[in-house]
């Protein structure tokens, strides 16, 4: 129950040593080289057909390396939205994003029956670096989804420097329309795209609550080293406390994502991403532990803080999905009886 | 199932949060069984456990009960009363006991920390008697440990034994002792050799609490219930052949643990579940009665909040039950104080918002009774050095 097979432990140590072994902007084509960008492209399409499970064991070392680029929003986000649309999307190479729309809100673009696209979407992840861009647009009353190649977005600012944010803003751009998006299809789509970029800031925060860690056994003040104090002790545990319960909703919700039914399995990413900005602590007391070092940019705590920062804060703002008690709004109740095949099964969820 | 105690029903490791169907089948059978015979009397009776003794006689019986039907201490080997159940056995028990209200069982320090020492160290004859009749509640036990001037550092107790012929004869004062005014049997952690290091001096005996010279005075707790108990030994002597383990090796017997139990980390959770349940439950009634507004988003937000706590706490728990021996001790002193927070917020929640409506309610008593959680069975303080030091490698002072 809940232990990581012999499978995907080889996955996890495959992917830190690749990445271990290569420059940041290398890192693209060693991911690509490696399969980790086909992770959840079906096997019939020619991709490992796995889980999300494992793209989030995936994620976790990107975050881990800081070298998070475009993967989120290829292998994640234009992977699942593809096949939500009945289409196959193999990346090979090539960096996609999705125009999500927000948490109850619209498709973002129109199309017409010459396959032009107008429309403007803001926070699209990925968009600023993607080849290809996947927009749902509006068809005759539903809702498909438009592959767009070569359009370009302005970035937008952000801390966290391995991802990359942007606005997308199309008037009558060509593509190619893949296929009809189900309801919920999106939300779906949006929930795995949480997941995994939790998934990445919790390895983010894994990995500099160790340099914290171990600078705390080797830094000597008084005589001693400072992880004999325990009001450092302490505050290293609290941040350890926050990686484990993270790493802990990461397992659920992957595994939700692939096996849950469908509410539990919004449920279990609304928390995570209710709870996953608790990881900019982690940053925070990483900096504090390291102490003047950690300030400057001769340490790498920065550059993994902005990666605790960046997912949560970025994947929209907190009150959006901060509220899973909005349950009861549906007027069927709210049953936290344990129960099989669930850890709190709910009821239905909408967004407050 | 990862290494440590084979599961024969779930041996290979995966990522997979449901049971298999055999647990599942446990849960139904479990359940049924607390339908038919888990009564309200008995569920009003836990939560006047400290109040009157008309409640102790009631949980004593249903303690007899579920004994006699297989249901108590499950995960003793079944040559001692249980029926040797397995960790997702036992993970299942847990919660189903707590969502259905069953109380916790009278002798629950005995069973889970006293009865591993009596099987690791006990003569044939300690067994056969003691542990029937702890199961049953028969006989009500304590655990005779923290002192006045040994609370988190216990290895410094001074309540001495002497041998005097074929007796020990003990002075000294035990305090924060669960039932101590009520037992009839004392786990009592003595210090018979004052000259060793502090570690290696200290000797368990198993005491007779009718013995003459001990006297046990009540505590009344925060809520006012008398849980605990003081208890002076003045002079009383123990035969001999009370002692438990070897001499002078009592810290090992205090720390001995059944290796079979490992479902301790699933109270933890459901406890807080069945809070947090009530706690929706009676906003739900207090809605009604337009005292507060389930629709004010930083409410919605605080229990939120708490929701998603609890559910990764479940998942920390989970793992540190299905983890290998040497795992789980890391994840079970982090999901110890992630508890004894989760459920101190979830009290002061239900204070915020209803102790005025409710005085001397629920959540009045909540919110008094789990200031304890941060401190009982070792301190948050405490439990964070063990973590710096056992999970994250730094070093003592």
């Amino acid at each position: 129950m809940n232990a990581e097979t012999d499978e995907q432990v080889a996955l996890r140590d495959t992917v830190r040593r690749a990445l271990a072994a290569e420059s940041p902007d290398r890192a693209w084509k060693r991911l690509a080289g490696l399969g980790a960008l086909d992770v959840l492209v079906p096997e019939s399409c020619g991709g490992s057909g796995l889980g999300m499970v494992e793209a989030a064991i995936v994620s976790e070392e990107i975050g881990r390396a800081l070298c998070a680029g475009p993967w989120l929003a290829t292998a994640v986000a234009a992977v699942r939205a593809a096949a939500a649309a009945g289409a196959a999307f193999v990346p090979g190479d090539r960096r996609a994003a999705v125009a999500l729309p927000w948490p109850g809100h619209g498709a973002g673009f129109a199309v017409d029956g010459a396959a032009r696209v107008t429309g403007v979407q803001d926070h699209v992840l990925g968009a600023p670096l993607a080849d290809l861009l996947l927009l749902p647009a509006t068809r005759d009353g539903g809702v498909v989804l438009v592959a767009v190649e070569g359009a370009g977005a302005e970035a937008e600012p952000g801390l966290d420097a391995t991802t990359s944010v942007g606005t997308v803003s199309v008037a009558g751009a060509r593509g190619e329309v893949l296929g009809p998006l189900p309801h919920g299809a999106l939300d779906a789509v949006r929930d795995d795209v949480l997941v995994a970029w939790a998934a990445d800031a919790l390895g983010a925060a894994r990995a500099v609550l160790t340099l914290a860690v171990e600078h705390a056994k080797v830094r000597h003040q008084f005589g001693q080293p400072i992880g004999a104090f325990q009001a450092v002790q302490h505050l290293l545990v609290d941040g350890l406390e926050t990686v484990e319960l993270v790493a802990g909703g990461v397992l659920h919700a992957a595994w939700a994502a692939d096996a849950g039914e469908s509410a539990e399995r919004h449920l279990a990413a609304l928390r995570l991403k209710a709870f996953a900005g608790r990881l900019a602590t982690v940053g925070d007391i990483a900096i504090q532990v390291l102490g003047g070092i950690g300030c400057t940019w001769e340490h790498d705590a920065h550059r993994y803080s902005g990666g605790c920062w960046g997912g949560p804060s970025r994947s929209g703002p907190r009150r959006r999905t901060r509220s899973p008690w909005a349950a009861r709004s549906s007027g069927r109740g709210h049953d936290l009886a344990p129960g099989r095949a669930s850890m709190t099964p709910v009821s239905d969820i909408e967004e407050g | 199932m990862t290494a440590g105690r084979p599961e024969a029903d779930h041996q290979r490791r995966s990522v997979d949060f449901r049971l298999p169907p055999p647990v599942e089948a446990f849960r139904d059978q479990l359940r049924a069984w607390l339908v038919d015979n888990l009564t309200d009397e008995v569920r009003d009776a836990a939560r006047r456990r400290g109040v009157d003794d008309d409640a102790l006689a009631t949980l004593r019986s249903w303690d007899r009960t579920m004994a006699e039907a297989g249901w108590a201490a499950i995960s003793w080997p079944a040559g001692y009363g249980g029926r040797g159940a397995t960790a997702l056995e036992q993970l299942v028990f847990t919660e189903e006991t707590i969502a259905a209200g069953s109380p916790t069982p009278v002798n629950v320090i005995g069973i889970n920390n006293i009865a591993p020492a009596i099987m690791q160290y006990g003569t044939e004859q300690q067994k056969r008697e003691l542990l029937p009749r702890m199961v049953r509640a028969d006989d009500i036990w304590c655990q005779g440990m923290s002192e006045p001037d040994a609370g988190s550092d216990l290895a410094s107790l001074r309540t001495r034994a002497v041998r005097d012929g074929d007796d020990f004869v003990v002075t000294g004062q035990k305090t924060w002792t669960s039932n101590g005014h009520r037992a009839d049997w004392c786990a009592l952690f003595v210090r018979t050799n004052p000259d060793a290091p502090k570690h290696q001096g200290i000797s368990c005996l198993v005491v007779d609490m009718r013995s003459p010279g001990i006297q046990a005075r009540p505590l009344r707790t925060l809520t006012g219930d008398a849980e605990f108990a003081e208890v002076f030994f003045d002079d009383v002597r123990v035969p001999a052949s009370a002692l438990l383990g070897p001499l002078d090796r009592g810290w090992a017997v205090a720390t001995s643990t059944l290796g079979h139990e490992r479902a301790g980390a699933a109270r933890l959770y459901a406890m807080i579940r069945l809070r947090l349940h009530d706690l929706v439950e009676d906003l739900r009634a207090a809605e009604r009665r337009r005292l507060v507004d389930l629709d004010d988003p930083l409410l919605l937000a605080r229990l939120g909040e708490l929701d998603t706590r609890l559910a990764f706490l479940a998942v920390l728990c989970r793992r540190a039950i299905a983890a290998a021996d040497g795992e789980a001790s890391g994840s079970a002193s982090l999901a110890k104080t992630v508890w004894g927070e989760l459920e101190q917020d979830v009290a002061a929640l239900g204070y915020d918002l209803l102790g005025a409506h409710d005085p001397g309610g629920r959540w009045s008593v909540a919110r008094l009774s789990t200031r304890s959680l941060t401190i009982a069975g070792g301190t948050t303080q405490v439990n964070k050095n063990v973590t710096a030091q056992r999970v994250l490698g730094l070093p003592r002072r």
